[in-house]
């Protein structure tokens, strides 16, 4: 009957989704990394460790005061809820149930919960026992009174903020990875420092007239020799005692050497991977952006236009001299290869990227890019580049939405220069929006003053703009003439005074910056005033 | 008929020769290997292998002489310079038009005599933010000014004794009469520059100024020969 009812509740679980929801959230809040709720609980937890500690050492010596005890006691109470949080994180126990149950029920032999509790409860004594789980603890205990032996452990609140401070959690990261030639090096400081106090003890016990008076005295003597401190307190007075300390100042030097060279290069190896989720955490936080592939000479142009929009992005190159010239501009930059799974899903191409621009130099490259890009996210705008024209197809194979040759557009833009350079100007100074002129695309939204009008009524000479024609998916423009088809749209050029807009419908316009922001301004405070906002 | 010389880079070449109406030029590609210059030949061009770095050679292919244009489109920056000093040393007159690789490059090219520089990276740059930010605007002008529509941004010069000169640029109303829409209008009385015609100002054409329309082909060809017929 217990065990039926276990099974139903994990199930429920299981199908919950204001369980899951509350799971997710306080995962965000607590355990990812990459989330921006949890920077501002690791700011708040950090702020309330060094407030908790301060005050500690305030009380010393004073009789605390009531305000101080209920301030502990709310600090307390957060720790004790954040302990039980992360311990409920740590596993997923429904799951386990389930798991068992169901294979239970597959293989046909009986269910037995007893054996899943006992897994459960082992995962969460493995979280129990885990060296932060354990500093969580020790932050916790000395609160209660039973245990004032224990306020020495307050200073392990201290320790709790190497859950919050990455720099802290790196270098902790940094010590394990070099876990075989730290245990090495502890041996031979073992070895040297049992070496060093028996040696010293034999030669310097006071029946030898030295100040060594016993092998505690002989212990602390090695390690401040071999840590090269040497404080003078006991000094050796014979030959023997005086080579050994010399020996030990050697040996100390080459240890002290072998330790540092341990700690840089593991802090070496780990820069890269540092840097690496250091962006990952900013784009993180980006609510848009758009991910360039290759910061070659294309790359290099459209990143400076991004930045002179103030427009978010991060920059995807394997070669080191690109990742270098990227970084000095100071843009976001991977050093990694774009074409790898892993790479854009960190990145984010599902979490907040627009677009991806593929710019390599290598149309191979461009086309595995595109069509992993195109694989991670079906709805994402993919921009590639192909520099042979062979290429074009298969990069729109691949899935990209839109493909740039450059020699073509260079081959066109020559060709234009030669046969009409005045149209070529009119055309360069449109797209590069010289004199403030320029060509935009405005929306007529449903209940706005431009939905349902003629062209004849909006009269754009008065508002100094040009239109140059209607964008439309509406099927009531089809009678129209001059209407070229665009992908699942009709652009129709020049419409006659009769057209009348649809909402939906795209006016594509010609004009100065500042008249075509206050035709776009009217016509959203009249959608606004319409009730619309839809 | 202006002869045009195309050095370098085939595809580009290509690309360029494919686009210029071969009445009104007539186009020699020069490569430097034979397997280029076979490429070229293949799609119809005359075509011909010589050593750039020679002066003789260049005078045989008619630089000094007929050549009108030259296109530099070498992959290195240092052999376009080259070409364009030995060219520029040959005929003053030249109009030569040479590629850059490397934007630092640039300088270099107009200080060895370029009259035009193009930069194909940074216009792809261009092309892909232009996307990127006016995706609708961009696949329109793509679709159709620079596609396989027949839209097309041209220039027309008013002749001497034409029906637009003193005529106001405010009254053509181009789009009502001839489907065209006016886009800018260089009034030589006002600068040499392009003006766009958005209804700040007042332009009375004259003869010798140029108006740059947009539209269908035959419409503009229609009032090319309507502007022409003096």
């Amino acid at each position: 009957m217990l065990t039926r009812l276990v099974v139903y509740f994990a199930y429920f679980l299981k199908t919950s989704s204001r369980y899951q929801n509350a799971k997710l959230f306080f995962y965000n809040l607590l355990e990812n990394p990459y989330s921006r709720l949890k920077y501002y609980f690791d700011v708040f937890m950090i702020s309330l460790v060094v407030l908790s500690v301060f005050l500690l050492v305030y009380e010393v010596g004073k009789i605390p005061s009531e305000i101080n005890r209920l301030f502990e006691q709310v600090i307390v109470s957060i720790f004790i809820v954040e302990y039980m949080l992360r311990a409920w994180l740590y596993s997923d126990s429904h799951k386990m149930i389930l798991e068992h149950y169901e294979k239970a029920q597959y293989l046909n032999y009986p269910f037995r919960l007893s054996k899943s509790l006992r897994l459960i409860a082992a995962k969460k004594i493995e979280y129990v026992f885990s060296p932060l789980a354990i500093i969580d603890l020790l932050a916790i205990l000395p609160s209660y009174r039973e245990l004032r032996v224990l306020r020495i452990l307050f200073l392990f609140r201290l320790f709790k903020l190497f859950r919050y401070f990455n720099s802290l959690k790196l270098f902790t990261g940094v010590l394990a990875s070099k876990r075989f030639e730290l245990y090495t090096l502890a041996i031979l400081l073992g070895f040297l420092i049992f070496i060093g106090s028996t040696a010293i003890y034999l030669f310097e016990n006071p029946a030898q007239g030295g100040q060594v008076g016993d092998l505690f005295d002989a212990l602390y003597w090695s390690v401040v020799t071999l840590a090269t401190v040497g404080y003078g307190d006991i000094s050796p007075q014979t030959p023997g005692g005086r080579l050994v300390a010399m020996a030990l100042i050697f040996t100390g030097l080459c240890v002290l050497t072998f330790f540092i060279s341990i700690i840089v290069s593991a802090f070496n190896d780990k820069m890269q991977a540092m840097r690496i989720n250091q962006t990952y955490a900013e784009l993180n936080r980006y609510e848009s952006f758009i991910i360039i592939c290759g910061f070659g000479r294309v790359g290099r142009h459209i990143a400076r236009q991004l930045e002179r929009d103030q427009q978010r992005f991060v920059v995807i190159d394997s070669r080191k001299a690109s990742v270098d010239m990227a970084r000095q501009q100071g843009y976001l930059v991977i050093h990694d290869d774009a074409s790898k799974n892993e790479v854009l899903i960190n990145t984010g191409i599902n979490n907040g990227a627009t677009a991806v621009l593929c710019n390599t130099g290598d149309d191979v490259i461009n086309v595995y890019i595109t069509l992993t890009s195109r694989h991670l996210n079906p709805e994402i705008r993919i921009i590639s580049r192909a520099n042979n024209e062979e290429n074009v197809k298969k990069l729109y194979q691949a899935g990209a939405d839109h493909v740039i040759q450059p020699f073509e557009i260079a081959g066109l833009a020559v060709a234009e220069y030669i046969g009409q350079p005045v149209a070529f100007e009119a055309i360069l100074g449109i797209i590069q929006e010289e004199k403030h002129i320029l060509m935009e695309a405005l929306c007529v939204h449903a209940g706005s003053f431009l939905e349902g009008k003629r062209i004849a009524e909006l009269d754009f000479e008065q508002r100094k703009l040009v239109l140059v024609g209607v964008i439309s998916a509406n099927p009531v423009h089809r009678k129209h003439k001059n209407s070229y088809p665009i992908k699942n749209r009709h652009f129709y050029f020049n419409p006659e005074s009769y057209f009348e807009l649809q909402a939906g419908d795209l006016l594509m316009v010609l004009g100065r910056d500042y008249g075509i922001n206050y035709f776009r301004d009217q016509i959203e405070k009249s959608r606004l005033k319409a009730g619309g906002g839809r | 008929m202006k002869r045009i010389a195309v050095f370098g880079h085939s595809s580009m070449s290509l690309q360029v020769m494919n686009r210029l109406n071969p009445e009104l030029y007539s186009m020699i590609y020069i490569g430097t290997n034979e397997l280029d210059a076979d490429l070229v030949a293949e799609a119809g061009f005359e075509a011909a292998v010589i050593d750039f770095r020679n002066d003789d050679a260049l005078r045989s292919i008619g630089i000094g002489d007929d050549v009108e244009i030259l296109f530099c489109f070498f992959a290195k920056d240092s052999d376009n310079v080259f070409l364009t000093i030995s060219a520029r040393s040959i005929d003053k007159d030249l109009t030569i038009i040479a590629i850059v690789d490397d934007p630092d490059s640039a300088a270099k090219l107009m200080a060895a005599g370029a009259n035009k520089i193009i930069d194909p990276y940074e216009i792809c740059g261009r092309r892909t933010h232009q996307l990127l930010i006016k995706p609708d605007l961009t696949t329109i002008l793509d679709e159709t000014v620079f596609g396989r529509h027949d839209l097309h941004i041209a220039q027309i010069e008013i002749p001497e004794g034409s029906w637009l000169d003193q005529r106001k640029a405010s009254t053509l109303k181009l789009n009502e009469k001839h489907n065209l829409i006016l886009i800018g209008v260089v009034d030589k009385e006002l600068s040499e520059d392009l003006q766009f015609v958005i209804g700040e100002k007042e332009h009375t054409l004259d003869a010798g100024d140029v108006l740059v329309v947009l539209g269908p082909a035959r419409e503009i060809r229609l009032f090319k020969e309507e502007v022409e017929n003096v």
